[in-house]
Protein backbone atom coordinates (compact mmCIF):
# COMPACT_ATOMS: atom_id res chain seq x y z
CA UNK A 1 0.00 0.00 0.00
CA UNK A 2 1.24 3.40 0.89
CA UNK A 3 4.18 1.57 2.41
CA UNK A 4 5.11 0.07 -1.06
CA UNK A 5 4.54 3.62 -3.01
CA UNK A 6 6.40 5.67 -0.42
CA UNK A 7 9.70 3.25 -0.28
CA UNK A 8 12.82 4.92 -0.44
CA UNK A 9 15.98 2.38 -1.03
CA UNK A 10 19.14 2.80 1.14
CA UNK A 11 20.83 3.88 -2.18
CA UNK A 12 18.52 6.45 -2.61
CA UNK A 13 18.49 8.09 1.00
CA UNK A 14 22.09 8.31 1.00
CA UNK A 15 22.03 10.06 -2.72
CA UNK A 16 19.76 12.49 -1.21
CA UNK A 17 21.63 13.43 1.72
CA UNK A 18 25.32 13.28 0.22
CA UNK A 19 23.95 15.41 -2.75
CA UNK A 20 22.74 18.02 -0.43
CA UNK A 21 24.89 17.87 2.39
CA UNK A 22 28.04 18.48 -0.39
CA UNK A 23 26.02 20.77 -2.15
CA UNK A 24 25.62 22.95 0.77
CA UNK A 25 29.47 22.54 1.33
CA UNK A 26 30.15 23.58 -2.29
CA UNK A 27 27.95 26.36 -1.55
CA UNK A 28 29.13 27.79 1.68
CA UNK A 29 32.79 27.89 -0.27
CA UNK A 30 32.18 29.03 -3.70
CA UNK A 31 29.64 31.70 -2.13
CA UNK A 32 32.47 33.51 -0.29
CA UNK A 33 35.04 33.23 -3.60
CA UNK A 34 32.18 34.93 -5.90
CA UNK A 35 31.71 37.51 -3.32
CA UNK A 36 35.58 37.92 -3.51
CA UNK A 37 35.46 38.29 -7.37
CA UNK A 38 32.54 40.46 -7.95
CA UNK A 39 33.36 42.53 -5.06
CA UNK A 40 35.12 45.66 -7.01
CA UNK A 41 31.54 46.16 -9.24
CA UNK A 42 29.44 45.87 -6.01
CA UNK A 43 31.83 48.86 -4.25
CA UNK A 44 30.32 51.88 -3.83
CA UNK A 45 31.71 54.65 -6.58
CA UNK A 46 34.14 56.58 -4.72
CA UNK A 47 32.34 59.86 -5.69
CA UNK A 48 35.46 61.07 -7.28
CA UNK A 49 36.25 63.05 -4.18
CA UNK A 50 34.85 66.31 -5.00
CA UNK A 51 33.20 68.54 -2.91
CA UNK A 52 30.79 71.43 -3.07
CA UNK A 53 32.10 74.56 -1.26
CA UNK A 54 30.47 77.32 -2.66
CA UNK A 55 27.81 78.82 -5.41
CA UNK A 56 29.82 80.06 -8.56
CA UNK A 57 27.91 83.65 -7.94
CA UNK A 58 29.41 84.04 -4.57
CA UNK A 59 32.91 84.05 -6.15
CA UNK A 60 34.58 87.22 -6.92
CA UNK A 61 37.57 88.65 -8.01
CA UNK A 62 38.88 89.09 -4.45
CA UNK A 63 39.92 86.19 -2.96
CA UNK A 64 37.38 84.64 -0.51
CA UNK A 65 37.68 82.18 1.81
CA UNK A 66 34.99 79.20 1.66
CA UNK A 67 35.60 76.79 4.33
CA UNK A 68 34.12 72.72 3.84
CA UNK A 69 34.63 69.30 5.07
CA UNK A 70 36.42 66.06 3.64
CA UNK A 71 36.61 62.49 4.72
CA UNK A 72 39.87 61.54 5.76
CA UNK A 73 40.68 57.97 7.00
CA UNK A 74 43.62 58.22 9.43
CA UNK A 75 44.58 54.45 10.60
CA UNK A 76 41.61 52.76 12.20
CA UNK A 77 39.94 56.34 12.93
CA UNK A 78 37.39 58.04 10.16
CA UNK A 79 36.90 61.27 10.59
CA UNK A 80 35.74 64.36 9.07
CA UNK A 81 38.55 66.92 8.65
CA UNK A 82 38.05 70.61 7.89
CA UNK A 83 39.36 72.40 4.69
CA UNK A 84 39.44 75.89 3.49
CA UNK A 85 40.13 76.95 -0.06
CA UNK A 86 41.05 81.05 -0.88
CA UNK A 87 38.94 81.03 -4.17
CA UNK A 88 38.72 84.16 -6.49
CA UNK A 89 38.42 84.81 -10.60
CA UNK A 90 41.63 85.70 -12.22
CA UNK A 91 41.35 88.70 -14.93
CA UNK A 92 40.26 86.19 -17.82
CA UNK A 93 37.17 85.05 -15.51
CA UNK A 94 38.60 81.88 -14.61
CA UNK A 95 38.61 80.46 -11.46
CA UNK A 96 41.45 79.87 -9.23
CA UNK A 97 41.13 78.08 -5.95
CA UNK A 98 43.84 78.31 -3.92
CA UNK A 99 45.46 75.71 -0.72
CA UNK A 100 45.46 78.16 2.31
CA UNK A 101 48.26 75.35 3.42
CA UNK A 102 51.78 77.52 3.52
CA UNK A 103 53.86 75.51 2.04
CA UNK A 104 56.52 76.36 4.50
CA UNK A 105 55.92 74.66 7.75
CA UNK A 106 52.13 74.28 6.91
CA UNK A 107 50.54 77.07 8.95
CA UNK A 108 47.01 78.70 7.41
CA UNK A 109 47.71 81.53 5.23
CA UNK A 110 45.90 84.73 5.25
CA UNK A 111 44.79 87.06 2.45
CA UNK A 112 45.69 90.61 2.80
CA UNK A 113 46.73 91.13 6.98
CA UNK A 114 49.60 92.23 6.42
CA UNK A 115 50.05 96.04 6.42
CA UNK A 116 53.10 96.58 4.82
CA UNK A 117 52.09 94.19 1.98
CA UNK A 118 48.70 94.79 1.06
CA UNK A 119 47.10 92.23 -1.32
CA UNK A 120 49.49 89.40 -0.51
CA UNK A 121 49.04 85.78 0.95
CA UNK A 122 50.17 86.37 4.25
CA UNK A 123 51.64 83.57 6.22
CA UNK A 124 51.48 85.17 10.43
CA UNK A 125 53.94 82.03 11.50
CA UNK A 126 57.22 83.14 10.10
CA UNK A 127 55.46 86.00 7.72
CA UNK A 128 56.00 83.86 4.65
CA UNK A 129 54.27 85.69 1.65
CA UNK A 130 52.72 85.07 -1.79
CA UNK A 131 51.41 86.69 -4.56
CA UNK A 132 47.38 86.59 -5.42
CA UNK A 133 48.29 83.84 -7.52
CA UNK A 134 50.12 81.89 -5.03
CA UNK A 135 53.94 82.60 -6.23
CA UNK A 136 56.11 82.68 -3.32
CA UNK A 137 57.45 86.05 -3.10
CA UNK A 138 61.69 85.31 -2.53
CA UNK A 139 63.13 86.18 0.65
CA UNK A 140 60.49 84.69 2.42
CA UNK A 141 60.85 81.46 4.40
CA UNK A 142 58.36 79.23 1.84
CA UNK A 143 59.73 77.66 -1.07
CA UNK A 144 57.35 76.93 -3.22
CA UNK A 145 54.26 78.22 -4.62
CA UNK A 146 50.72 77.24 -2.60
CA UNK A 147 48.67 74.27 -3.80
CA UNK A 148 46.05 74.80 -6.46
CA UNK A 149 42.74 72.42 -5.56
CA UNK A 150 40.95 70.49 -8.69
CA UNK A 151 37.77 71.95 -9.49
CA UNK A 152 34.94 71.57 -11.18
CA UNK A 153 31.46 73.44 -11.80
CA UNK A 154 28.53 72.11 -12.12
CA UNK A 155 24.98 73.32 -11.97
CA UNK A 156 26.53 76.65 -11.10
CA UNK A 157 28.50 75.06 -7.39
CA UNK A 158 31.82 75.24 -7.12
CA UNK A 159 33.26 71.22 -6.37
CA UNK A 160 36.72 71.35 -4.84
CA UNK A 161 39.20 67.84 -4.91
CA UNK A 162 42.45 67.23 -4.13
CA UNK A 163 45.10 70.16 -3.74
CA UNK A 164 48.11 69.42 -6.02
CA UNK A 165 51.68 71.09 -6.13
CA UNK A 166 51.22 74.01 -9.11
CA UNK A 167 51.94 72.62 -12.44
CA UNK A 168 49.70 69.57 -11.63
CA UNK A 169 47.08 70.74 -10.99
CA UNK B 1 52.83 69.98 15.42
CA UNK B 2 51.08 68.04 17.09
CA UNK B 3 52.46 65.20 19.80
CA UNK B 4 52.45 62.56 17.15
CA UNK B 5 55.68 60.75 15.71
CA UNK B 6 55.46 62.59 12.30
CA UNK B 7 54.76 65.76 13.55
CA UNK B 8 57.73 65.62 16.32
CA UNK B 9 59.70 64.19 13.17
CA UNK B 10 59.10 67.46 11.59
CA UNK B 11 59.71 69.27 14.58
CA UNK B 12 63.66 68.14 15.12
CA UNK B 13 63.91 69.12 11.32
CA UNK B 14 62.73 72.67 11.44
CA UNK B 15 63.57 73.24 15.90
CA UNK B 16 64.22 77.13 14.87
CA UNK B 17 61.31 77.79 13.24
CA UNK B 18 58.74 76.44 15.86
CA UNK B 19 59.51 78.62 19.36
CA UNK B 20 56.08 78.43 20.87
CA UNK B 21 53.97 75.78 23.20
CA UNK B 22 50.75 75.44 23.42
CA UNK B 23 49.31 73.32 26.43
CA UNK B 24 45.94 72.66 27.64
CA UNK B 25 45.19 72.45 31.08
CA UNK B 26 42.48 70.15 31.66
CA UNK B 27 41.32 69.84 35.73
CA UNK B 28 39.24 66.03 36.02
CA UNK B 29 36.81 64.85 38.84
CA UNK B 30 34.55 61.92 38.85
CA UNK B 31 32.21 63.13 41.31
CA UNK B 32 30.37 66.37 41.70
CA UNK B 33 30.95 68.65 38.74
CA UNK B 34 32.32 66.22 36.48
CA UNK B 35 30.26 66.99 33.42
CA UNK B 36 30.95 70.69 33.78
CA UNK B 37 34.60 69.86 33.61
CA UNK B 38 34.28 67.35 30.38
CA UNK B 39 32.05 69.66 28.63
CA UNK B 40 34.97 72.23 29.57
CA UNK B 41 37.58 70.11 28.75
CA UNK B 42 36.07 68.84 25.75
CA UNK B 43 36.30 72.76 24.17
CA UNK B 44 39.36 73.17 25.49
CA UNK B 45 40.44 70.38 23.02
CA UNK B 46 38.37 71.30 19.58
CA UNK B 47 39.75 74.62 20.05
CA UNK B 48 43.18 73.66 20.34
CA UNK B 49 43.39 71.47 17.09
CA UNK B 50 41.73 74.16 15.59
CA UNK B 51 44.59 76.76 16.27
CA UNK B 52 46.89 74.12 15.74
CA UNK B 53 45.44 73.44 12.69
CA UNK B 54 46.15 77.30 11.63
CA UNK B 55 49.42 77.66 13.28
CA UNK B 56 51.21 74.40 12.99
CA UNK B 57 54.34 75.53 11.61
CA UNK B 58 54.98 77.62 15.15
CA UNK B 59 52.79 75.77 17.65
CA UNK B 60 53.79 73.10 19.68
CA UNK B 61 50.38 71.67 20.89
CA UNK B 62 51.56 69.24 23.44
CA UNK B 63 49.95 66.72 25.68
CA UNK B 64 47.94 67.68 28.29
CA UNK B 65 48.09 68.51 31.99
CA UNK B 66 46.14 66.68 33.89
CA UNK B 67 44.98 67.45 37.46
CA UNK B 68 42.01 66.48 39.96
CA UNK B 69 40.49 69.61 40.18
CA UNK B 70 40.42 69.56 43.95
CA UNK B 71 44.35 69.14 43.99
CA UNK B 72 46.99 71.08 46.29
CA UNK B 73 46.79 74.79 44.48
CA UNK B 74 50.35 75.53 45.41
CA UNK B 75 51.84 72.04 44.46
CA UNK B 76 50.24 72.24 41.20
CA UNK B 77 51.49 75.67 40.64
CA UNK B 78 54.86 74.73 41.28
CA UNK B 79 54.23 71.32 38.98
CA UNK B 80 53.23 73.64 36.11
CA UNK B 81 56.01 76.07 36.55
CA UNK B 82 58.28 73.31 36.03
CA UNK B 83 57.14 72.48 32.78
CA UNK B 84 57.47 75.95 31.70
CA UNK B 85 60.88 76.31 32.39
CA UNK B 86 61.93 72.63 30.84
CA UNK B 87 60.06 73.68 27.51
CA UNK B 88 61.84 77.35 28.08
CA UNK B 89 65.13 75.34 28.45
CA UNK B 90 64.30 73.20 25.48
CA UNK B 91 63.59 76.47 23.46
CA UNK B 92 60.44 77.63 23.45
CA UNK B 93 60.03 81.10 23.94
CA UNK B 94 56.37 81.46 24.17
CA UNK B 95 54.69 78.85 26.53
CA UNK B 96 50.44 79.45 26.70
CA UNK B 97 48.01 77.84 27.83
CA UNK B 98 44.42 76.80 27.19
CA UNK B 99 42.02 75.98 29.90
CA UNK B 100 38.67 76.20 31.19
CA UNK B 101 39.44 76.36 34.37
CA UNK B 102 38.98 80.05 35.96
CA UNK B 103 41.21 79.67 39.16
CA UNK B 104 44.46 80.04 36.92
CA UNK B 105 44.05 83.33 36.43
CA UNK B 106 44.04 84.46 39.57
CA UNK B 107 47.71 83.91 39.48
CA UNK B 108 50.41 86.47 38.64
CA UNK B 109 50.77 85.41 35.05
CA UNK B 110 47.80 85.34 34.03
CA UNK B 111 48.10 86.79 30.61
CA UNK B 112 49.53 83.56 29.49
CA UNK B 113 46.47 81.20 30.19
CA UNK B 114 43.63 81.57 27.59
CA UNK B 115 39.97 80.51 29.05
CA UNK B 116 37.83 78.70 26.88
CA UNK B 117 34.14 79.93 27.75
CA UNK B 118 31.73 77.91 29.75
CA UNK B 119 28.93 76.23 27.82
CA UNK B 120 26.98 72.94 28.15
CA UNK B 121 28.57 71.79 25.19
CA UNK B 122 26.45 68.46 25.69
CA UNK B 123 23.04 70.41 24.67
CA UNK B 124 24.17 72.31 22.02
CA UNK B 125 23.46 72.32 18.50
CA UNK B 126 25.93 71.25 15.95
CA UNK B 127 26.81 74.09 13.63
CA UNK B 128 26.81 77.05 16.43
CA UNK B 129 29.25 74.23 18.30
CA UNK B 130 31.43 74.86 15.32
CA UNK B 131 30.82 78.59 15.00
CA UNK B 132 31.46 78.77 18.61
CA UNK B 133 35.19 76.75 18.03
CA UNK B 134 35.85 78.72 15.03
CA UNK B 135 35.51 81.91 17.01
CA UNK B 136 37.32 80.68 19.67
CA UNK B 137 40.38 79.34 17.48
CA UNK B 138 40.21 82.87 15.45
CA UNK B 139 40.44 84.75 19.06
CA UNK B 140 43.16 82.50 20.06
CA UNK B 141 45.01 83.30 16.62
CA UNK B 142 45.08 86.82 17.01
CA UNK B 143 46.18 86.24 20.67
CA UNK B 144 49.34 84.13 19.82
CA UNK B 145 50.12 86.70 16.66
CA UNK B 146 49.82 89.79 19.20
CA UNK B 147 52.44 87.96 21.42
CA UNK B 148 54.58 87.43 18.55
CA UNK B 149 54.89 90.86 17.22
CA UNK B 150 55.35 92.27 20.40
CA UNK B 151 58.37 91.27 21.47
Amino acid sequence: MSDNKHRVTRRQFLNYTLTGVGGFMAAGMLMPMLRFAFDPILRETAGTDMVAVADVKEITTEPKRFDFKVKVKDAWYESEEPRSAWVYKDEKGDIIALSPVCKHLGCTVDWNTDKNNPNHFFCPCHYGLYTKDGTNVPGTPPTAPLDRYEFEVKDGKLYLGKAKPRGEA
Amino acid sequence: MKWTSGDVATYEKERDYIDTALVPLLPVAVGQGARRLASGGELVGLVATEVERQLRGRVFLLPPFVYFVDEQRDELLERLANWTNRLRQEGMEHVFYVTCDRTWQEGTEASRFWLVPTVPLESMDESYKHELVREQAAELLRFFVNRWTKR
